[in-house]
This record gives C-alpha cells, sequence and structure tokens, in this order.
C-alpha cells in the first residue's frame, strides 16, 4: 500500500487520481467479499477477495481512462496494485469481517479516507516543495528540493511524516490524560 | 570485482529501492532471522514462478485489452500459492504449519505482483523477450528483494532501539533509512 504513494503521490493530479481508483475498489470489493462464506478454507477466502477485486478493477479501469487520461499513464503499473492492495486482502479477515456489516462499512470508509488524506498531504507537499507548483500552478516558492518527488523521497517524507504523526498523537493523549486526573 | 558490479547491478534493478515495491513485507522479513529466510524464499519462489506464468498470459492477452492482466496474473499467482500450500501438506504436515503463514503473506503483494507487472513492461520493448528471460528477471527481483531484506536486517535493532525517539522508532526509522538507501541506488543509476 505504500508503493503508490512513494511512486506516484508526487503531484494532486496523481493523488486525485490514485484516491479515485483506491476508494471506489476498496470499497467495493470489501463490499462484495464480504458475502463470501465464514467458513471456506483461509486460502481459499483471500484467493476470492484478491479475484473480486480485480474484476472490480476491470470497470474502474476503463473509466478512469476516460476521466484521468494522463494520470493513468503516470500511475502505470501501481493502478491495478492498488487493487490488491492489503486491506482488501489481509484486513479483511483479521479487522472488518470480524464487526457487523454497519460497523465493518464504517470502519472501512474511515480507513479509505485516511488513506485518502495521507495521499493528498504528501502529494501537496511532494508537488510544492518538488516542482514549485500547486495542481499544476506555478507557485511563489524559493525553497525547491526535487528530490522529494523522487522515490526516496517519498520514503523519506512518509517516515517523517509517520514519526510526526505519532508523536501529535501522543502529546494529545497525554493532555487528555491529565485533564482526566485534574 | 566481478561481484562488486553485480552486487551494483542487483541494487540498480531492485524493486524495493527504486520501484518501492513490497515495502510492507520487507518490514515484515527484516524482524527477525526465522522471517527472513521463510519471506525470503518463498517470495523469490513467487517471483520467479510467477513472472514465468505472465509469458504465457502475455502471450494470450492482447497488449490493447491490458485491463485484463490483473485478474490473469492474479489467477497464476492463486495457482502457485494454492499448489505451493497444497505439496507442502503433502510432504510433510509440521513443515507446511511452519510454513504456511509466510506462504499467506508472499502470495498477493506488490512484490510478487510488481515484479510480473514489470517484467511485463519490460518485454514490451524487445522482440526476442522470451520465456528465459522473464524466469530471469522473477528470480532477480526475488534475489533483490532478499539483499533488501538483508539490508534493514542489518539496521533493524538500531532502529528500534530506545535511542531513537519514540515517535520515530520502529516503522517510521525504517521508512527514513529505506529511503537514504534508496537515494544511494538512485546515485549509483
Amino acid at each position: 500500500m505504500i508503493s503508490p504513494v512513494i511512486m506516484c503521490g508526487n503531484n494532486i493530479q496523481n493523488a486525485f487520481a490514485l484516491i479515485y481508483a483506491f476508494s471506489i475498489i476498496t470499497l467495493l470489493s470489501v463490499a462484495v467479499a464480504s458475502f463470501i462464506p465464514k467458513k471456506l478454507p483461509y486460502a481459499i477466502k483471500i484467493t476470492a477477495y484478491a479475484v473480486i477485486s480485480s474484476f472490480i478493477y476491470i470497470p474502474i479501469r476503463v473509466l478512469s481512462s476516460e476521466i484521468y487520461p494522463d494520470s493513468i499513464e503516470n500511475i502505470g503499473i501501481y493502478f491495478p496494485l492498488l487493487a490488491v492492495n492489503s486491506l482488501i486482502v489481509y484486513q479483511t479477515e483479521v479487522r472488518f469481517f470480524k464487526l457487523s456489516r454497519l460497523n465493518m462499512l464504517t470502519n472501512l470508509v474511515f480507513y479509505i479516507f485516511g488513506f485518502d488524506v495521507v495521499i493528498l498531504i504528501t502529494a501537496f507537499i511532494r508537488e510544492m516543495f518538488g516542482s514549485g507548483t500547486i495542481n499544476s500552478n506555478v507557485v511563489d516558492i524559493d525553497f525547491i528540493v526535487s528530490g522529494i518527488s523522487q522515490p526516496f523521497g517519498g520514503f523519506i517524507l512518509l517516515g517523517l511524516m509517520c514519526g510526526l504523526y505519532r508523536k501529535i498523537r501522543a502529546i494529545s493523549a497525554n493532555e487528555k490524560n491529565n485533564t482526566e486526573v485534574k | 570485482m566481478f561481484f562488486v558490479s553485480e552486487l551494483i547491478a542487483l541494487l540498480c534493478v531492485n524493486l524495493i529501492f527504486t520501484q518501492a515495491l513490497g515495502t510492507s513485507t520487507l518490514l515484515v522479513a527484516a524482524r527477525n532471522k526465522t522471517n527472513f529466510v521463510a519471506i525470503a524464499a518463498t517470495i523469490t519462489v513467487f517471483t520467479t514462478f510467477g513472472t514465468m506464468g505472465a509469458f504465457f498470459i502475455d502471450k494470450i492477452v492482447p497488449s490493447e485489452r491490458d485491463y485484463w492482466l490483473l485478474i490473469c496474473y492474479v489467477a497464476v499467482i492463486a495457482v502457485i500459492y494454492i499448489a505451493s500450500l497444497f505439496i507442502l501438506n503433502l510432504i510433510s504436515k509440521k513443515f507446511f504449519e511452519k510454513c504456511k503463514l509466510y506462504i499467506h503473506l508472499s502470495a498477493f503483494n506488490c512484490a510478487v505482483l510488481g515484479s510480473v507487472f514489470t517484467v511485463h513492461n519490460k518485454s514490451l520493448g524487445y522482440d526476442d523477450f522470451g520465456f528465459g528471460d522473464y524466469a530471469f528477471f522473477g528470480f532477480q527481483s526475488g534475489i533483490g528483494f532478499v539483499l533488501a531484506a538483508l539490508i534493514l536486517m542489518a539496521a533493524n535493532k538500531n532502529l528500534n532501539s530506545s535511542k531513537v525517539p519514540a515517535s520515530f522508532r520502529g516503522f517510521p526509522a525504517m521508512l527514513v533509512y529505506i529511503g537514504i538507501i534508496s537515494m544511494a541506488v538512485y546515485s549509483l543509476k
């Protein structure tokens, strides 16, 4: 799930195409996969999930060529890889299918929303500081780091963002604890 | 000298450092020696047999209908996945119980599917890209994964140590570390 963000999340146009593909494929695949009998062997079930998402990928891919023709070209092999993401193939068993259907869908929507936000923030930062543009519009910025658009820049930025997010969470958890003690 | 140049070549075509494929699986493989050996072996088997299967798929599916490729590749990997579980179960039940987790983890992930799609794209540029080339690419991808996991495993202990700030310990530090190695590989290219 990290690879499309690192490789293709370097401008906002690509980010929108990734968000569109990931959100629809994941939501539909998990919803359809939830009807697969739970009693089947694990290997058969995860194979079935991968097959379902691969079928759902076909119309989404055809539609994407109409909506985001340039981005689809840029995303390349990462577009089909979105369809067999760990949220569909593995997390369904570990997390989603242990919940009631309504809870599962609510949880799933938030998971998808979280992923979409990360793609958008990453793409915004990388496009602004990597190319000096926002959604292909030139912005007046003196500080350009072209390396941030490269895969290594994606790894480093994602690592830093992840650390920062954890720090913010730790601070807010501490504050919550302090308020409860008081 | 030959070994060094081969190592550099292997790093330059490395799917993880150059294309970020299979990063999550790599992080699991780098946790300990048992994970490393088992995942590295199963990923290499899957990438090699997966690309071999892709050779036949590429012969059948016309290039203008490339959106059918995913379902075909997933079918190939599913066959390898079920067959490997079945064969291991036949050989030894004890060994099967030990290995099945790693097989489950290695089947449908970006490292395997990514190498299959990459070899497909590569084959489009050559007229004489044969079965042997597909198989060799798959094997090379697997070995590249082993090399990347080895590099990450060497730093795993330090990246998870108490000297690293708590917020950056583990996953974030690993990503930054992979980024730095990836930068070095980028400069080699």
